[in-house]
């Protein structure tokens, strides 16, 4: 209890000076932003109209304060580049909540994957005995590991979409409309997520059981007139996925990080796009809390991986 | 019962096994010793068919009650294995740390013995688990069997495994080294247990030890081995006592002895010189939380206790060497004995100035004392060449004393001068650690410390790490050279037998205070101390003693095979 | 993206487990060689032969081979190309690969190859000043965070800590829209991102060499602070160190040109792998080698350098 406890303090301490340095960092830009986003409009009085809005007026600290109550109430702000209508701004909420389901499933997809493939292949690869299955492994994942997310995103599209016409590159399903629809047109992009990150973890995994295997605990096993098998299943496996877990979590990660450029690549309407393109076009609340929610969600996946770690490993007290 | 005929194993085209045959009986405990790589334990694991797959019989065969277990140019029968491993024969390891599996309960692990070879119901199955558990001497056996190995002390754990090995009353018990890794206290209670076990059980048992002591108080036949090859084997009083082999001879020679080691020993004139180190009163403490010093008094009750104040600033102290007091002169060896963890090593880096915990006073009436360390491994720079290593305690020291600087070429020639009383070659000049044996880095070790003369050094366990053999002959260069140089030594050992035939002056320590200082003919004649006697129980050697009259160190206990139990707390 | 695909520098997952494989013997890595059986004499000192098979290995030499051709090409890109990187030529437009052009040309008719050369030029130089100063920074902090403990090590490993568990992408762009786009600021924003890894890595060297026996020594000699800081420890941590650099180094490929793809990064007419990458997106169905160039150029490069940090480790070793 008094773990979780700790945890879960760091975990809002962190989420705390990640938003206040993300949003502080935000003021000491460079440019008016307010001369910005009216453009040609610009006039003295507008301007000075629109500052009072915003509550630029306000010292920096107060600003940011305004800013986290907002936030935990459920106000995000409003953007500066999107609008509702000429006279309504557009709340950052409402510009994220369509975006935020295509980079979940985006990412759950890949996971899924991920863990799918990669654990009964690290397995099966350290298992095996042969040379030059060991050998073919280790150089098709060597070179699945040097491809960038994004050439293999625009591989598997001159693949699957242009060689096999297994699906129409750029003609995205909204998940409102057809959600199966949906899911079939994400299996490429968390493919392209997916098979990089496979091979990390098909190496990771067999690199730590054949540590393991060479330990002496395998040994007593072995003296005591276990089978390999009952061996690989019954001690080694447990002890060997434990690193892996961690690594997982880092994967999660990586994950969110990939989506980002991948949702550029196969055009989805996801909220890594929106990033990008708020940062081209230096909308900043926008920026400010797609930075707050990523830092959350990373931070929250590696509080789960702690908490895991806990329960299957008694040594951790 | 068992027989090895022959037995060649390989790895690739070096053959560390070489012509082995062994002859064991019902009942019998033969000792295979050896010094390191010489094969001793390929063979038993070969026996046990544990070698790893790269390992090749190229001859000779394997016999249990004449059932060919392996045989040479047929790959190991795997499910025949099985059959008797665990069952019929069993071994208990070296490191019981590493050899339990970390994340099962001990209690399963040695569940699985019973499920693996027998029928029995769950309930029956833990009740002969407990049962064992308390034979092999074990409190708490509920609580152990639910334990984490993690959870157990070092000399608990290897219970375990002696109760893992031994619950199906095997016909062969291998114990590889099962000893070496525990402290000298555990140490005996574990022999003591196998002894038991061997009578109780009456299976054959091969033990491996590096040690000849324990080999001759502990077992009915020895065999020597050496690069792979038996060189002498029979009755342990026998090959011990009268070697036929050089090799043997050489062996049990090298092996620090109280009956005719020790007359070299230089004797200190104390009266003419002041000491070199004069220790006043010295306490040393680990603190956790801030580095102030607080006056002691106010100590013996800090850290205990649930307040506010030791929650808050976590202000705990705690005292590893209490109270020490004594002095080194010049030319003279002082000795310290004591098991792991009794505050040896913390008292040496308070004397050397690299603990600044400390209370009391250390008077050194030297420069720069050095030290020597255990591991030769790791305490020479890897990058370096030796030439380079002998000369920067020069450099250092010129660098501080501007009058004590030297030439690059004064440098080189006093580093070739200290190699060659070391005894090694000119051509290791130029070469890295890393292309030097032990022996031979202990020997640049040695040099390292003394090119600067310093006149006080402090040797920690520095030939703990090394073969027999190389052993002696690092324990003679060291008298040698302390008599060249008339230096004083505070040597660390945990063998009683090394300390003996160093050092004229011994102190014994035990959880921080040194209970024992005086002449080492007096401490061993008449110890006052109950520790100091089991510890020299422990490097006991009675030329004459066989297994069955060996000394009864242990006060009888409980349990089924009547071994005395765990001593202390045991949870860690 | 480097943080979407690339090794994390200071968490080399694969570090562990292969260094066991290639020394297993057996149950060599056990504890029976670990604690009795120290002499290893016979195995020393094996001469020149053993010395030489030990010097290189087929990781080494396929890796220097690999990014051998890749810097060289990229070198000469910056001051000659077989063609005019920006000679536009109508009658050439989307010209296949042919022994004129050997990887084809683009829409405008310029010449892929020499492109991808100019191109590679700009991702290496960027990569390599990032790494040059990430590296230093990182020597710098880490031997003295790492050495002396305290409380600068205390504030420089909470901040590395936070920063090391994070997508490294998040970081980037948040520099990348306070500073904008353009080479200077990517090698800035990467060259700052990947400071705490280094300090990570050398830092924890320098606190496992800070209590061997052989620096306890040097002390007790009086052997100065820096002495002992930069002549006794630093040559040990090299081959470490010199790991963690072809790490880096690939992660910064990865990086600038993921930046370039996103429209972040280096920006046109400077020609940038990542640049010419999402150019050629739109071209996939008529002109496949325009994206097939750099993309596989930067997966050979990658490559290179991931087999030539494996080379080093199993040299270390």
């Amino acid at each position: 209890m008094k773990y979780l406890g700790k945890k879960i303090m760091t975990l809002i301490m962190t989420l705390f000076l990640v938003s206040a340095a993300a949003f502080l960092a935000f003021q000491i830009i460079p440019g008016d932003v307010v001369a910005s986003i009216l453009g040609t409009e610009a006039t003295p009085e507008r301007e000075a109209q629109l500052r009072e809005e915003l509550g630029f007026n306000d010292p920096p600290l107060v600003r940011y304060g305004r800013w986290v109550t907002g936030v935990l109430q459920g106000d995000l702000g409003v953007s500066y580049r999107y609008s509702k209508n000429m006279n309504e701004m557009m709340p950052v909420a409402e510009l994220i909540g369509d975006k935020l389901p295509v980079t979940l499933w985006l990412a759950v997809l890949s996971f899924v994957f991920i863990a799918a493939v990669s654990i009964p292949l690290g397995v099966a690869w350290a298992k095996s005995g042969s040379r030059f299955l060991d050998a073919a492994l280790g150089v098709i994942t060597q070179t699945a590991m040097a491809v960038p997310s994004f050439f293999l995103g625009i591989l598997v599209t001159y693949v699957f979409g242009i060689l096999f016409h297994l699906f129409s590159p750029g003609a995205y399903v909204g998940y409102e409309d057809n959600f199966w629809g949906f899911l079939g047109y994400l299996v490429f992009p968390a493919l392209s997520i997916a098979l990089p990150k496979i091979a990390m973890t098909a190496r990771f995994l067999r690199n730590s059981m054949l540590t393991e295997l060479g330990l002496d605990y395998v040994r007593t096993a072995y003296s005591k007139g276990c089978t390999k098998k009952r061996v690989m299943y019954g001690h080694v496996l447990r002890n060997a996925m434990m690193p892996v877990i961690t690594f997982l979590g880092m994967i999660v990660a990586e994950i969110v990080a990939g989506s980002i450029v991948i949702e550029q690549v196969f055009g989805l309407p996801g909220i890594g796009r929106l990033l990008i393109s708020s940062i081209s076009t230096r909308d900043f609340p926008v920026v400010e809390i797609l930075i707050l929610y990523i830092t959350f969600v990373v931070i929250f996946v590696y509080f789960l991986v702690d908490l895991l770690y806990k329960v299957i490993d008694p040594r951790i007290s | 019962m068992i027989r090895i005929e022959n037995l060649s194993v390989a790895f690739g085209e070096t053959e560390v096994v070489k012509n082995v045959s062994l002859d064991l009986a019902d009942g019998e405990i033969l000792g295979l010793v050896g010094e390191s790589g010489s094969g001793k334990s390929v063979t038993a694991l070969t026996l046990m068919g544990l070698a790893a797959d790269s390992a090749r019989i190229t001859g000779g065969r394997i016999l249990f009650d004449d059932v060919v277990l392996r045989e040479a140019g047929k790959p190991c029968d795997k499910a025949l294995y099985r059959k008797y491993q665990g069952a019929k024969m069993s071994m208990v390891f070296q490191e019981p740390q590493t050899s339990l599996n970390p994340t099962q309960r001990v209690g399963r692990q040695v569940e699985e013995m019973l499920r693996l070879h027998t029928g029995m119901t769950k309930e029956e199955i833990r009740k002969c688990v407990l049962e064992t558990f308390e034979a092999v001497g074990l409190r708490d056996t509920e609580r152990v069997y639910a334990s984490y190995p993690h959870q157990l002390s070092g000399g608990m754990r290897q219970r375990i495994m002696i109760a893992m090995a031994v619950i199906l009353h095997p016909r062969l018990l291998v114990a590889d080294e099962p000893t070496t890794a525990l402290d000298v206290t555990i140490q005996s209670q574990i022999i003591e247990l196998l002894r038991r076990i061997n009578q109780k059980q009456n299976n054959a048992m091969l033990f491996i030890t590096h040690d000849l002591h324990l080999a001759r108080r502990f077992c009915h036949k020895v065999a020597v081995m050496k690069d792979g090859e038996v060189v002498e084997e029979g009755p342990a009083a026998e090959v011990f006592g009268n070697p036929r082999q050089a090799y043997t001879k050489r062996l049990v020679e090298s092996v620090p002895s109280r009956l005719d080691g020790g007359e070299k020993t230089p004797e200190p004139e104390r009266t003419k010189e002041a000491p070199v180190l004069q220790v006043r009163d010295l306490w040393v403490y680990y603190q956790d939380g801030n580095d102030k010093l607080i006056p002691r008094t106010e100590d013996a009750d800090a850290g205990k206790g649930f307040s506010l104040r030791n929650i808050l600033f976590r202000n705990r102290r705690q005292f590893v060497v209490q109270d020490a007091d004594f002095e080194i002169y010049p030319g003279e060896s002082l000795g310290l004995v004591g098991e792991s963890g009794c505050g040896k090593t913390s008292l040496s880096k308070a004397i050397l100035g690299m603990n600044r915990h400390i209370q009391g006073e250390i008077v050194h009436h030297c420069l720069r004392p050095q030290m020597i360390f255990q591991d030769p491994y790791s305490s020479l720079n890897p990058s370096k060449t030796i030439g380079w290593l002998l000369q920067e305690p020069l450099r250092a020291a010129g660098a501080l004393d501007k009058s004590a600087a030297m030439t690059k070429k004064d440098m080189e020639t006093a580093a070739y001068d200290m190699l060659k009383r070391v005894g090694m070659e000119e051509k290791y000049f130029y070469r890295k650690p890393s292309e030097l044996s032990g022996g031979q880095r202990q020997r640049v070790s040695i040099a390292q410390a003394l090119i600067t003369n310093p006149g006080f050094i402090v040797a920690d366990e520095p030939v703990s790490a090394l073969d027999v053999t190389i052993q002696a002959q690092i324990m003679e260069l060291l008298l040698k050279l302390q008599q060249e140089m008339h230096l004083a030594c505070l040597f660390i050992s945990h063998d009683i037998n090394v300390v003996y035939k160093m050092c004229r002056r011994i102190m014994v320590m035990k959880e921080g205070r040194i209970i024992e200082i005086g002449d080492r003919e007096e401490i061993f004649s008449h110890p006052r101390e109950e520790y100091t006697k089991l510890l020299l129980c422990n490097g006991e050697e009675k030329r004459d003693n066989s297994p069955e009259n060996a000394p009864a160190v242990m006060k009888p206990g409980c349990g089924a095979y009547g071994v005395p139990q765990e001593s202390g707390q045991g949870q860690e | 993206m480097g943080a979407g695909n690339g090794l994390q520098l200071g968490r080399n997952p694969f570090a562990a487990g292969d260094r066991r494989i290639c020394r297993r013997y057996g149950f060599g890595n056990s504890s029976y060689e670990r604690g009795r059986e120290m002499t290893r004499g016979k195995k020393t000192g094996s001469g020149n032969a053993g010395n030489l098979k030990k010097r290189w290995n087929k990781y080494l030499v396929a890796g220097m081979i690999m990014t051998g051709i890749a810097v060289m090409l990229g070198v000469t890109g910056f001051f000659w190309t077989p063609y005019s990187t920006t000679a536009m030529s109508a009658s050439e437009r989307f010209a296949g690969p042919s022994l004129r052009h050997i990887f084809g040309t683009d829409n405008f008719g310029r010449d892929i190859f020499s492109r991808v050369m100019q191109g590679l030029g700009t991702t290496i130089g960027v990569s390599s000043l990032v790494v040059l100063f990430s590296g230093a920074m990182g020597i710098l902090l880490g031997a003295f965070t790492g050495y002396f403990g305290g409380v600068a090590d205390e504030i420089v490993m909470r901040i590395t800590d936070a920063l090391n568990g994070f997508p490294s992408i998040l970081l980037t762009l948040v520099i990348i829209s306070l500073l904008g786009t353009g080479r200077q600021n990517v090698i800035i924003s990467l060259g700052l991102v990947f400071v705490p890894g280094y300090v990570r890595i050398v830092r924890g060297e320098f606190i496992r060499l800070r209590d061997a026996d052989y620096i306890k020594r040097a002390r007790m000699m009086g052997a100065g602070k820096f002495r002992i800081l930069f002549i006794h420890i630093l040559p040990n941590i090299f081959s470490v160190f010199w790991v963690s650099v072809m790490i880096g180094f690939n992660n910064a490929i990865l990086a600038e040109s993921g930046m370039s793809y996103l429209g972040i990064g280096v920006q046109p007419p400077d020609a940038s792998l990542g640049n010419m990458l999402s150019d050629a997106q739109g071209y996939l169905q008529s002109a496949p080698w325009y994206a097939m160039a750099p993309g596989l150029t930067i997966v050979w490069v990658v490559l290179g350098f991931s087999l030539f940090s494996e080379g080093i480790r199993r040299r270390a070793e």
